[in-house]
Formats: structure tokens, sequence, C-alpha cells
């Protein structure tokens, strides 16, 4: 086929998904199972919650997967843009549901890096700046919470969030520090004393 | 260039992603030294990025990228099996189809209603493979001892009948009765009401002996008297 080989290897998995190839959509899900399951985890802060919608990001990748035009950008980055929209549903939903209190009260405490020279009171630190961290993150509005995850959690470009956002570019630039003015605020308020 | 402290809220993630211009870095720097509120909330902020960053990638749970896969892999393969259940439905549906297996429940229906009342009764010692054995020995055993007494009593009956059929015709004796009497019933409608006893044609041209239930008594005590 011509210019197969100057396509990405996403964009060629997702070729051969198109031709009915199931170890090519495996292999898909397995490159980008964690990076989609880490920002539903991020932004949603519950385990349950983030496992059901890393399914349904790939249950409507699989159906939509056709629409997707490499020329387009990225497929991790149309890939993101699928998941936001399910986030944003979701959040929709549970504020409907008057659930958000929920989620923040069953807010889990996370892991911070693990490196072999920490000690473990390091790691017990660690953890409860992590802990800290995420309960900063859900108190956070919604558009300034999913610029600083997918800048400062996913490391994504302002370029790509400015798609995956669908704004300009300037806004992702004034969401980014706004939120991490706001979570800094809301991290002090919570007694969390900068390193 | 002049800075002062709302620059320094608005280009905040420029000067911490050191995305400033080299005039704007300094002009920042010089404003920082002298104002603490700004110092202030560059480390804080800062410190907070730091943090972030060092939150390692959350692990996915090992079963979540099979049970992605069955979600989708597996949807199209249970969407051949429906359509291959709601194919053969539709076949059952049929009116030769729905007669044969209305006939077959009523025939399971028939049995269940024969074998379900002598399964109450089963223990646990019968379903011991010895006593299996024996009790399917002792039913084939009733079973052909009912066969051949069926045949024995087919073959009595035959016989006695080909006895009466062989026997010379008896003397014609006119009926007791009501028959007697002419005022009473019509001699054709009687005939037509009750065969008589005697010898008569059938439909087919045959001679054929008929005798009342009383006359075969009798006939079977005379021979079995002679």
């Amino acid at each position: 086929m011509r210019g197969w080989e100057r396509l990405e290897p996403d964009a060629q998995l997702v070729q051969l998904c198109l031709r009915g190839d199931g170890p090519a959509w495996e292999e898909l899900v397995r490159r980008h199972a964690r990076r989609v399951y880490g920002l539903c985890y991020r932004f949603t802060g519950n385990r349950a919650a983030a496992e059901d919608l890393s399914q349904e990001v790939f249950l409507r990748v699989y159906r939509t997967l056709a629409s997707y035009e490499s020329g387009q950008g990225a497929f991790s980055t149309w890939l993101t843009s699928v998941s936001r929209n399910l986030l944003i549903d979701h959040y929709r939903r549970m504020r409907r549901d008057r659930l958000t209190d929920s989620i923040e009260e069953a807010m889990p405490h996370l892991e911070a890096k693990h490196s072999p020279g920490r000690t473990p009171e390091a790691l017990a630190q660690a953890s409860e700046l992590s802990a800290q961290l995420q309960q900063g993150l859900a108190r956070l509005s919604p558009d300034l919470r999913e610029a600083v995850i997918l800048r400062d959690l996913q490391g994504l470009e302002y370029n790509e969030i400015q798609v995956v956002l669908r704004v300009p570019e300037g806004t992702v630039k004034s969401r980014i520090n706004r939120g991490r003015i706001e979570l800094a605020r809301i991290l002090e308020q919570m007694g969390m004393r900068p390193a | 260039m002049d800075w002062n402290c709302a620059f320094t809220e608005e280009r905040l993630s420029d000067v911490l992603d050191g995305a400033l211009a080299p005039a704007e870095h300094a002009a920042f720097s010089a404003h920082a030294t002298q104002c603490e509120g700004c110092a202030q909330m560059v480390a804080r902020v800062g410190a907070m990025l730091r943090g972030l960053r060092e939150l390692a990638p959350v692990e996915e749970p090992p079963y979540l990228v099979p049970k992605i896969l069955r979600g989708t892999l597996g949807a199209r393969a249970s969407d051949r099996t429906a359509e291959r259940w709601l194919a053969w439905l539709l076949e059952i549906g049929q009116p030769r189809f729905a007669m044969g297996v209305a006939t077959v429940a009523v025939c399971l229906a028939i049995l269940l209603h024969v074998v379900v009342p002598r399964m109450q009764n089963v223990t646990a010692a019968d379903l011991h493979p010895a006593n299996v054995a024996r009790a399917a020995n002792r039913q084939a055993h009733l079973t052909y001892a009912r066969g051949v007494k069926f045949v024995n009593d087919l073959r009595v009956v035959y016989e006695i009948q080909s006895r009466f059929a062989s026997q010379p015709e008896p003397a014609a004796s006119p009926a007791p009765g009501p028959e007697s009497n002419p005022t009473t019933v019509e001699p054709r409608d009687r005939s037509q009401s009750r065969p008589r006893p005697g010898r008569r044609e059938s439909r087919f041209g045959e001679l054929v002996v008929t005798m009342s239930p009383s006359e075969h008594v009798s006939n079977a005590w005379t021979r079995s008297l002679s």
C-alpha cells in the first residue's frame, strides 16, 4: 500500500483494525489502556468509575474507528478527545444525580512514584502528598481540571490540548494557568505546604 | 519593561515553563525580588507542579484489557450467536416444526407423568450401580413375561374364536323377550337395532356365524364336559 510505511504505528494498527484484524485491535488497546485509564482515574478519582469509563471509551473507539483520519492528528490525541467527551458526559451525569459529594468522600489515596532509594517514611509522605493533590484536583472546576490533567499529568502539548478541548490556544493557556493557581490555592487551604 | 502583580498571575505558566522572553524574564525577576506575594505564589505553584509531576502513572487493573477485548471483539461473536439463535427460533416457529415440537412435548409430558411418581420413591441405595443393574434386569424380565402372557392370551382367544367358527349351525330358535311381542316393536326395526344369532350373509357375500353371548357360554360348557 502506498504511504503505508509513512503512517505512524498507531495509524497502521487502525488500518489493520478496519480490515477486521483482531490482534491489531488488541495491540492498540494494550498500547493505550494505561493512558486512558489514568486520564479517567485522575478526572473522576474513583477506580470503579475509571474502569467503566475506560471500557466505554474503547467501545466507542471500536465503533467509530472508521471516523479517525490519520491526517487530522495523532491517534492518541483523537483517543484523548473521545475520552474527554465521555468524561464530561460522566461529570454531567454525576452532577445531575447529585453524586459528586460521594466521589470526593470516596477519594482514594494515590501512589506516588516509587524509587528504590526511598525510605518507608518518604513513601508515606509521597503517598499523602499524592492523595492531597488528587483531592485538590477533584475540587477544581471541570474546565480547569481537565486542562491541568491533560497538561501536567498526561503531558500533552498546548496544540494537542487545543484539539482535544476544541477551544483556541489562548483559552487553553488561560485555563491551564488559572487551574494551576486555583489548585495551589486549594492545596494551601487543605494545609499542604510547598516542598 | 515594567512588571506588576497582574502580569505575574497572567503569565505564571510561562514563568514556570520557562517560556518568557529574556527581557520579560529579567523584568519578572526584578519584580519578584521586591514583591513577596508574587515570589510566594510562584514558589507555591511551582511546588504544586513538581508534586503533580511526581505522581506515578496510574496502572490499570490487570483484568481491564481482557475485559475491554471481550466487550469489543467478543461483541461481534455474541452478535453472530444471537443471529443464529434468532434464525433457529424463526425456523422453529414454522407450522411443521411447531407441530413436531408440540407432539414431542406431549410425549415428554406423558413420560414424565409416568416416571416422576416412581422417581419420588428413589433412595440413595437405589442409585448404586448393582441395584440399578438388578432393577433393569428385573424390569426387562417383567416386560418380557407380560409380553409372553399377552401373546398367550391372544392365542387362547383366537383358538376359541376359530373353534366357534368351525362349529355346525345351531338350530334356529326364536329369541325370547320383547321381540316376541309384535305389538310393541316392528319386526323390521328389531332386526336393524339388534343382530339376531344365526347364519347370515355379510356385505361381501361371506357366510358369517353370529351367536349371542349366552350361546357362547353354553357351547363352551358343552365342549368342556364332552
